[in-house]
């Protein structure tokens, strides 16, 4: 009687199991696995995979990096008054307008054989692409940061500092008090280094790895190139996989700033 | 405890607003500072509560010179006084975030990196200290409103809080009631005479006169030179010698 049951059993689920295993068969599903379905893309999964990781990887590091330097440089420009300031505020403005295959022939002389880093041999790797997205994250994130930080009420700094609140407690409060803005500043910084083309070709050269894995090539140098070859639809989907990361980090920026109100 | 302005002067541009003045308060103390409205009573309580570095002349806690001290040694003084400023100048927290400002600064990193880490995961409840203070400004239930969506009054209010939570050895009031109406003056009043007779020295800038002498031991008349006339709260009112204090308190001197 067990078995009988057992069989019964057997016999509802094989038309169900044989959908999932079909389903999961090359046979049915075009090599693509698209995300459409009926539509099938003429790439594999670990290509885009692989290149959807570069980006994150080199734009999210050179951007933590700007943030690090961005923020101390930003609090020590608001809090004093020094001969230049102005000027310095001003070539920090001027920097975020930096053509970024300006920024990738700098970096690539840079750490070239011949350049100041060339010891390091970074030449067409990511930590290269790294540098070049810092360089050009840093002055959007330092200068929408300090806008943040000057537009803090100095009475909030005064009575930090009157409760008893150390240099490091006074910055702390300035920080928290200018969240929103500093938000604003790593975001602009993260889609300016996640969408430039320029500087990453430059540094990092688009490498792709015979069987199919990114190396040095992110979501937009592979756009150039899918495009420049033809192949639209790859192109398409690679920009809007772009977007839509652009968009998630938007998300979880802002999500982040909301917790940190109380 | 005496904290003490010698020969203080304070000027912005070219515009001197203090120049070569003393005052000092004592434990137990209450002083009112009144005066014409740009006079310079913010300027002098901000020197006092070591906001501001004087151009010339000596702020002094115990005979101590704070702006000859390092910024550590300075640090120490200052956390022995409490000031509220003219503006409420709250932080973008919770009220009781607010309150337990001074208590938090206080307390070691590690202290402080742990309670942090526990207002991640859940809600953290008020001291007592903070409880505290917040009863005694009539605001006990407000402690998790945040600060953006008080009234000026209670805002106000808070500031005081603010101050008087870590209880200091000296309050400089600036203006503590200009905000609030009869009832919470009087809150704020008798949080003043209470702090006298703890034995807290209080320099109250006012320009409510009455106040002045409800309060203050002493009143300070700032003129435009300096201080006209600094003594006994109802000497100063009833039978002041300076000629110009006595037409500024019958309101007959008009700046
Ligand atoms: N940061 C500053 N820069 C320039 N001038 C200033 C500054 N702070 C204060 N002043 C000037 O110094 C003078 C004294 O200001 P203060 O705030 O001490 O006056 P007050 O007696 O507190 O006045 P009120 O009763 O209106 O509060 C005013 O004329 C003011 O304009
Ligand atoms: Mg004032």
């Amino acid at each position: 009687m067990e078995c009988e049951r057992f069989r019964k059993l057997t016999v509802f689920l094989e038309p169900i199991a044989s959908l999932v295993s079909g389903g999961l068969s090359p046979a049915i599903a075009p090599p693509a696995r698209s995300l459409v379905p009926l539509v099938s893309f003429p790439f594999e999964t670990v290509y885009v995979r692989s290149i959807v990781a570069v980006s994150l990887y080199v734009s999210l590091c050179a951007v933590l990096a700007s943030t690090l330097v961005s923020l101390p440089v930003a609090l020590l420009v608001g809090f004093n008054d020094f001969p230049g300031k102005g000027l310095l505020t001003a070539a920090i403005n001027t920097g975020m307008g930096f053509p970024s295959v300006v920024v990738g022939l700098v970096v690539l002389f840079a750490v070239s054989s011949q350049g100041p880093l060339g010891e390091l041999e970074l030449m067409f790797t990511r930590e290269a692409m790294i540098l070049s997205q810092f360089v050009l994250a840093t002055p959007p994130i330092t200068a929408i940061s300090l806008a943040a930080i000057d537009g803090v009420d100095g009475g909030v700094r005064d009575a930090a500092r009157a409760l008893g609140g150390t240099r490091l407690d006074v910055a702390l409060v300035t920080l928290r008090e200018a969240r929103y803005g500093i938000a604003t500043a790593v975001l602009a910084g993260f889609g300016r280094a996640i969408s430039e083309v320029g500087s990453v070709l430059i540094v990092g050269g688009n490498i792709a790895g015979v069987d199919g894995v990114s190396k040095t090539r992110t979501l937009t140098t592979a756009i150039q190139l899918e495009a420049r070859q033809g192949r639209y639809e790859t192109a398409m989907v690679l920009g809007i996989l772009l977007v839509v990361l652009v968009l998630l980090v938007n998300g979880i920026v802002v999500r982040i700033g909301d917790g940190g109100v109380r | 405890m005496v904290l003490r302005a010698r020969d203080v002067a304070v000027s912005y541009g070219d515009e001197p607003v203090l120049e070569g003045l003393s005052v000092g308060v004592e434990a137990g103390d209450v002083l009112a500072v009144i005066g014409p409205s740009g006079v310079g009573k913010s300027t002098l309580l901000r020197l006092l509560a070591l906001a501001e570095t004087p151009d010339d002349g000596t702020v002094e806690l115990d005979g101590t010179d704070a702006w000859a001290l390092d910024n550590g040694d300075r640090l120490r003084l200052r956390r022995r006084i409490g000031m509220v400023f003219q503006e409420a100048n709250l932080f973008d927290a919770s009220v009781a975030r607010n309150v337990e400002y001074g208590l938090r600064v206080r307390r070691l990193w590690s202290d402080r990196l742990r309670d942090w880490a526990a207002s991640i995961v859940g809600p953290s409840t008020p001291t007592d200290a903070v409880t505290e203070a917040l009863s005694v400004v009539g605001l006990a239930d407000r402690g998790d409103q945040p600060a953006g969506s008080l009234s000026g009054g209670e805002a106000q209010r808070v500031s005081f809080a603010r101050a008087l939570a870590y209880d200091p050895d000296v309050l400089l009031l600036d203006e503590p009631t200009s905000d609030l109406d009869p009832r919470n003056t009087a809150l704020i009043e008798e949080a003043v005479s209470a702090a006298r007779d703890r034995g807290i020295g209080v320099v109250l800038a006012t320009h409510d006169m009455h106040q002045a002498e409800r309060v203050a031991d002493r009143a300070a008349v700032l003129l435009g030179d300096g201080i006209a006339e600094i003594g006994p709260t109802d000497r100063v009112f009833e039978d002041p010698n300076d000629d110009r204090t006595r037409q500024f308190i019958s309101g007959e001197l008009v700046y």
